[in-house]
């Protein structure tokens, strides 16, 4: 097999790729900027240097040439080579910094260069902690700068468009930006103008930066040029914890962070997963966080008045109790997790009642073939592969005003907001609701109101549009609520420094509410149904022994970067 | 230290300006677009053809206002933002309005050490006027600019993206500057270097008669 050495140990390699990426692959970390796995090339910040050289072989036999030393004979390329351009190839020999020290003072030198003009505001800068420019300057760069004279004052604060802001003199001029809206966003709303020490990114006259997937620049920005002017200021990278989870405002399940301080979520930035969102993340789901923070209903309600939670329990179960099964109407939802609506099945079934239905948000048009989806629920093809279906509206108003329908069970929806029927047509037909907001509409009209954990609270699987079930981890707390909830959080998880920096502990914005896998068990146990798991987990697994669509799904195999559902399931 | 050394400071282009250019005036003839087609079908990719169809826009508006930018760009094919950094980058594309004379005056590298900004600030002293400025009576402008790649001959300039003006001192300086109050452009001048003095007879080019002999550059007056 091929073999490249690289620091005087031997990599084998199948197919050819570019050094740098050979080298990331394998651990080896090589400085860089401008190189990004999705675009081009353009080797233009030189900091990915090293050493390439080719054994020698003999032209005749084939065979490697040995010098007085019993060593194989190497030339070197006489100058240094980007390693984001260098092919691999059999019999390369590569030095990086480890090993040579002409590597190591031509990185040191391009920093001194790059940070000639770049201004030292890390302690105000959104990207300080996770820069790679202080990161490389502190490992690799000069202790300090010979440079006397006043630096190049570039435009500040400048709003590329209503989400990016630019601060002209932090670029580096690495052109990731440029080349994300030419390469993969194709909005082609950004160009560096300019040149030499005077250039920088920019919109051209006329043009505003408002493409849908804007703040992608954000993260591929190697250095704080370029932040997002929802997130500036909010809070340093150190002091946040992150969770792996995907976002809800559309079908497409993209991977993400879910980013928290004091149990607020702050920001949510993509998370690589080849098989779904690559690198990137709509703008649409970066900035849908705030409804995990704000006007959530906090504590269970009852006839319009704040209940215990074994209170609220036992008045759902009366309801339920009180009219004939058939004549209750299970509303699952498309935005709660595969297990929730499992469980609401299970209820519904227990108690003699038509099976669960779900209410369908699709917005025409709103797709755009890549990760927004016109379908703006994250669960649709989890609750379609439960046997949970698109909800008839008309029937339903019809059977609510025939009386045929004789009370509600709302499972993390708000059915009157969403037209499917008016607190009218309700007549006086009982309620219960899971709801997140107190402006849930049919809160307002609801016998029980039980506050429900939103996705960035609790455990579960979603299904996205493609059929890959994926999972979502809690990245706040809530109130009342084991900590650790079902040890899917570490107690002391370490920041991205690793250091203890633990927001778990903090005690304010813990909102009163409870996952549905909580509560649905609790009134189902006081309609003498049973549902004893020892978590989410149970439950997947339970839906998995029983459910063909679902066969060989569990968290495990979930992991990091989900499963498809079983393909056969799919058509059937 | 020399009053050179200020701020740097790169100003933000006004991002978006009134049109210059009315909008029935604001289009290609048809024999300028089969012009720019031509120049298109000289290249693998569209893009390349943007520098030239770009110097065709010029000299048929004068300069090169972001809806000429836009225009250019849509007719030869390429996403406006990418002509519009081709336009930004070079400073012989004038993104304003220029004064009749265009002094275009190096002061990068070896212009620089042989004096470009002596020569830059004699200009601006002169007409009174500082770099990037035009004179009230609009004749002139003088633009600082980097390597016109002439750094054999520095100090030295470019008049309206035309003849260099080699070897600069004050004095020439104000003779050109006279020659182009009265309308006389200067010659286009060939500078030979000692080593091919005797074998190219003096004169590297054969299209341009005159020629000036080689003289110790100039050194800044900073330095001196
Ligand atoms: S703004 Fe950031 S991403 Fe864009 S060119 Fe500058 S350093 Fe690179
Ligand atoms: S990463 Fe190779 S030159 Fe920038
Ligand atoms: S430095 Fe002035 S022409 Fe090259």
């Amino acid at each position: 097999m091929p073999t490249i050495t690289i620091d005087g140990v031997a990599h084998e390699f199948e197919a050819k790729q570019a050094l740098l990426q050979f080298c990331l692959d394998r651990g080896i970390e090589v400085p860089h900027f401008c190189y990004h796995p999705a675009m081009s090339v353009p080797a233009n910040c030189r900091q990915c240097l090293v050493e390439v050289g080719m054994t020698e072989v003999d032209r005749e036999t084939r065979q490697v040439k040995f010098g007085e030393d019993g060593k194989p004979i190497v030339r070197f390329l006489p100058k240094l080579q980007t390693s984001c351009s260098q092919e691999i190839a059999d019999g390369m020999v590569v030095r990086t910094h480890r090993t040579s020290d002409l590597v190591a003072r031509a990185q040191k030198d391009t920093l001194e260069l790059l940070l000639i003009n770049h201004p030292l505001d890390c302690p105000i800068c959104d990207q300080a902690g996770h820069c790679p420019l202080q990161i490389q300057a502190y490992k690799y760069g000069p202790e300090g700068s010979r440079f006397e004279f006043e630096k190049t004052h570039k435009p500040k604060r400048i709003e590329l468009g209503p989400r990016v802001m630019l601060d002209g003199e932090r670029c580096i001029n690495c052109t990731r930006c440029v080349r994300f809206t030419g390469e993969v966003s194709k909005s082609h709303q950004l160009t560096i103008i300019e040149r030499g020490v005077r250039n920088y990114p920019m919109t051209p006259p006329g043009v505003v930066f408002d493409e849908p997937y804007s703040m992608n620049v954000i993260d591929i920005c190697p250095v704080g040029a370029l932040t997002s002017v929802d997130f500036r200021f909010k809070a340093r990278v150190w002091e946040m914890s992150k969770t792996a989870s995907i976002t809800v405002s559309n079908a497409k399940g993209s991977n993400c962070w879910y980013w928290v301080k004091d149990n607020r979520v702050l920001k949510v930035t993509p998370r690589d997963n080849e098989q779904v969102n690559r690198y990137w993340l709509p703008d649409e789901d970066r900035l849908d966080y705030e409804r995990f923070n704000d006007g959530r209903l906090s504590g269970p309600v009852v006839d319009g008045r704040p209940s215990s939670w074994d209170a609220a329990y036992a008045a759902a179960a009366e309801v339920l109790g009180s009219v004939e099964p058939a004549s209750i109407l299970f509303l699952g939802s498309a935005h709660a997790s595969v297990e929730d609506n499992w469980l609401l099945s299970r209820l519904a079934t227990h108690l003699g009642a038509p099976a669960p239905v779900y209410i369908p948000h699709v917005d025409p048009g709103h797709g755009d073939g890549w990760l927004r989806t016109d379908d703006r629920t994250p669960n649709a093809r989890g609750c379609e592969a439960l046997g949970i279906l698109p909800i008839d509206a008309d029937s339903v108003r019809k059977r609510l005003s025939s009386g045929a329908v004789k009370a509600v069970y709302v499972l993390e929806e708000d059915p009157i907001a969403s037209g499917v029927f008016s607190a009218d047509d309700l007549g006086s037909a009982p309620v219960i609701v899971h709801a997140w907001h107190t402006d849930n509409r049919t809160l307002a009209a609801a016998k029980v109101g039980l506050p429900a954990a939103m996705v960035v609270e609790t455990i579960g699987t979603f299904v996205n549009e493609d059929g890959r079930a994926q999972r979502v981890r809690p990245a706040k707390a809530i109130k009342g609520v084991n900590r650790t909830l079902m040890m899917e959080v570490g107690k002391s998880r370490h920041d991205l420094h690793g250091t203890p920096f633990d927001r778990w502990y903090d005690e304010t914005n813990l909102v009163d509410c409870q996952p549905g896998w909580v509560s649905l068990p609790a009134v189902a146990a006081r309609c003498g149904l049973e549902l004893s798991y020892r978590g989410p987990k149970d439950i997947l697994a339970e839906i998995a022994g029983s459910n063909e669509a679902f066969r060989g799904v569990s968290y495990e195999a979930m992991g990091e970067s989900g499963v498809r559902l079983q393909e056969t399931a799919q058509t059937a | 230290m020399a009053d050179f050394i200020k701020h740097p400071v790169v100003e933000l282009p006004e991002r978006d300006p009134e049109p210059s250019v009315p909008a029935d005036r604001l289009f290609f003839s048809e024999e300028e677009k089969a012009r720019i087609a031509t120049y298109v079908s000289r290249y693998p990719t569209a893009d390349g053809a943007i520098m030239r169809a770009l110097w065709l826009a010029q000299e048929k508006f004068g300069w090169l206002p972001p809806e000429v930018i836009r225009l250019t760009a849509d007719t030869v094919g390429i996403p406006y933002s990418q002509a519009y950094g081709v336009a930004t980058f070079y400073s012989q594309y004038y993104k304003r309005k220029m004064g009749t004379h265009v002094l275009d005056v190096c002061t990068c590298f070896s212009c620089q050490v042989c004096g470009g900004y002596d020569m830059l600030h004699h200009l601006e002293k002169k007409l009174g006027i500082r770099k990037g400025e035009t004179t009230p009576d609009g004749r002139f402008t003088i633009q600082e600019v980097e390597c016109l790649g002439a750094c054999g001959s520095a100090p030295m300039m470019q008049v309206t993206n035309g003849p260099y003006v080699m070897n600069l001192t004050e004095e020439k300086l104000d003779t050109l500057v006279d020659a182009l109050q009265e309308g006389r452009m200067p010659p286009f001048a060939s500078v030979t270097l000692p080593q091919d003095q005797d074998e190219m007879g003096g004169n590297r080019r054969s299209d341009a008669p005159s020629q000036e002999i080689y003289q110790a550059p100039p050194v800044s007056q900073t330095i001196r």
